[in-house]
């Protein structure tokens, strides 16, 4: 089932038109891996879905549904959660806070802002959550996220993004700065987020992690998509060479004939 | 370690962390100082030397409760002093020159302050210049402004008994003690500082803006608009200060208030509150407050020179500093 449509997407900043022209569908339970170079207008598009910015033209649909987003607020009530690799966490508060961080259960809600946190509440279901998410062990939901590793710290934010549950999670570079085994904790942990039935649009450098857990590749240069294909249906050098724009299969067809 | 994290923590946990924590370490700190303030000198502790470190305290206090909320969201404000100055020179020149009742002219105070605050609040964030700058600047507008309405001359003192003078600047005795009313103030702004920032959903967004503001952002917190409101409230708690004080020496001078800002500044981070934002302690800030307070008046009583006791206030504050440094280096390596 279609949980994200895009439809002719279109962003200019000034005189640059960041995004020309973008159109994609992503389905439930899928992992959708958006690769291109720097400048190939990756991080616009991923801008635009999550409500940093509203487009100039083009429709967005979430299930089958015309939405306008014009906030991250709207994005989230949508159901579309961005994680990006520095932005996603306040390293001076506790986990717990953190998975509620914008969503803190409170009591006394008429209180607005001012309303205390229901701590109780906060520390059981971040608990609960980490448990389930099967962290729990190495993890204390009170321990401040400056003490975590990189790769805990992307678990967390993912963990939080299934926890409300989004339909759609955008990891934007979840494994840069990563180590070997945290990358492949990583990845493993997108794979259970598909399992359990989200969508994810992953954004990545690196097109062997892309082969490890994508299901379909979308491969975008100057603001254009301008290739989709599921992996079983193609090979890392085909997909390498759709990115850079130099046809290296076609190189590597010739050296093999000769 | 943040208090943030402490009430969450079991007891024992609890313990060891709130022992390791920046405010405790304050707190060691100040009771060593008092200790060696009352055995230097028996003076210290009599009821007149208390009553007036009292009488004080509360007015550098109040502003660094609202200096520490906007700190832990990682802006500041320097524009506390002038407008500690200004305020209670635009109300009495309300009433003195302009006939105004007492009540209005207050209302006027108050809402300069408020527009001051938003100015700030406006420019650091939709403009994006450094709090650093546009509070600089805001400070040299605001003393400027205080300076040419009065022409440089403190004003006539002004002496007469009312409820606002009472509500703010009113004295009581407990036994040999003298308190001013300003000290309820104080009181009940600090336990309100305390649940907002601790307890409040809002003291969350607070140090998640000062943290990682992007993250915030990206959860939907309204960064900015915090921030304004912050900025709004250390402004109008600096006019409160600064009417406070006029009251109770019943006189109101362009330059009262120079250099509070940086003594503000010093008793919130002495008290473990991080410059650079996401950490604050309202516990600490009480600490900081007292602890520079005492300070202050501890030295010139143990016949430090006039002239020399600036050096020690400094050395002191760079001594709690590196103790501060050297926990927190400290705790990361456990």
């Amino acid at each position: 089932m279609e949980v994200l449509r895009l439809q002719n997407l279109q962003k200019s900043f000034g005189s640059v038109r960041a995004l020309k022209c973008a159109s994609f569908a992503l389905n439930e339970g899928e992992v959708v891996a958006l690769l291109g170079d720097n400048g190939a207008g990756k991080s616009t598009l991923i801008k635009a879905i999550s409500g940093v910015f509203p487009v100039d033209r083009g429709d967005i649909y979430v299930r089958g549904q015309k939405v306008s987003i014009r906030s991250t607020r709207d994005a989230m009530d949508l159901g579309i959660e961005t994680i990006h690799q520095d932005t996603s966490l306040a390293p001076d508060l506790s986990i717990a806070r953190n998975l509620f961080l914008g969503r803190e259960p409170v009591n006394l809600k008429w209180l607005g802002v001012f309303a205390p946190l229901d701590l109780a509440k906060l520390r059981d279901a971040a608990a609960a959550l980490l448990k389930r998410v099967g962290i729990s062990k190495k993890l204390d939901a009170d321990a401040l996220v400056s003490t975590l590793s990189g790769g805990e710290r992307q678990s967390i934010a993912i963990s939080r993004a299934m926890q409300f549950a989004a339909k759609v999670i955008i990891l934007d570079e979840p494994t840069n700065n990563l180590g070997v085994e945290e990358t492949h904790g990583v990845l493993r942990f997108v794979k259970e987020v598909r399992a359990a039935g989200h969508s994810v649009l992953l954004i990545t450098h690196n097109i062997h992690h892309v082969f490890q857990v994508a299901d379909r590749i979308i491969v975008m240069r100057r603001g254009e998509i301008v290739a989709e294909q599921t992996v079983a249906d193609t090979d890392l050098l085909t997909v390498e060479s759709i990115i850079t724009g130099a046809d290296m299969s076609a190189l590597l067809k010739e050296t093999r004939a000769k | 370690m943040t208090i943030a994290a402490e009430e969450e923590m079991p007891r024992s946990k609890r313990r060891s962390s709130l022992i390791r924590s920046p405010q405790f370490s304050s707190l060691v700190i100040l009771i060593v100082l008092l200790a060696v303030f009352a055995v230097a000198d028996a003076n210290f502790l009599s009821p007149l030397n208390i009553s007036n470190m009292m009488a004080f305290l509360p007015e550098l206090g109040i502003i660094a409760l609202g200096m520490t909320l906007l700190l832990t969201a990682g802006e500041f404000d320097l524009s506390v002093g002038a407008v500690f100055g200004l305020a209670p020179v635009v109300v009495m020149l309300l009433v003195q020159n302009g006939g105004f009742d007492i009540g209005i002219a207050l209302l006027v105070g108050l809402l300069l302050c408020i527009a001051i605050g938003a100015v700030n609040g406006l420019i650091v964030t939709k403009i994006g210049i450094s709090s650093f700058l546009v509070t600089l600047s805001m400070l040299l507008v605001v003393r400027g402004a205080a300076l040419y309405i009065t022409q440089g001359f403190p004003l006539k003192s002004w002496d007469q008994p009312g409820f606002f003078v009472t509500l703010l600047a009113g004295s009581f005795n407990i036994g040999t003690f003298r308190f001013y009313t300003s000290l309820w103030w104080f009181i009940g702004l600090s336990l309100l500082a305390i649940y907002v920032l601790h307890y409040a959903k809002l003291g969350n967004w607070i140090s998640a803006i000062g943290s990682n503001r992007n993250a915030a952002v990206a959860r939907g917190v309204p960064a900015d608009a915090v921030k304004v409101w912050l900025f709004i409230l250390t402004s109008a708690l600096a006019g409160l200060a600064g009417m406070i004080s006029a009251f109770r020496i019943s006189a109101a001078s362009p330059v009262a208030g120079t250099g509070y800002e940086l003594e503000v500044i010093a008793m919130v981070v002495v008290g473990g509150t991080a410059l650079t934002g996401g950490r604050g302690t309202i516990l600490g800030t009480i600490v900081g407050a007292l602890m520079l307070r005492s300070i202050r008046n501890g030295i010139v009583l143990i016949g430090v020179p006039g002239l020399a006791y600036n050096i020690f206030v400094g050395v002191i504050i760079l001594a709690m500093l590196i103790l501060h440094a050297l926990l927190q280096k400290n705790a990361a390596r456990n």
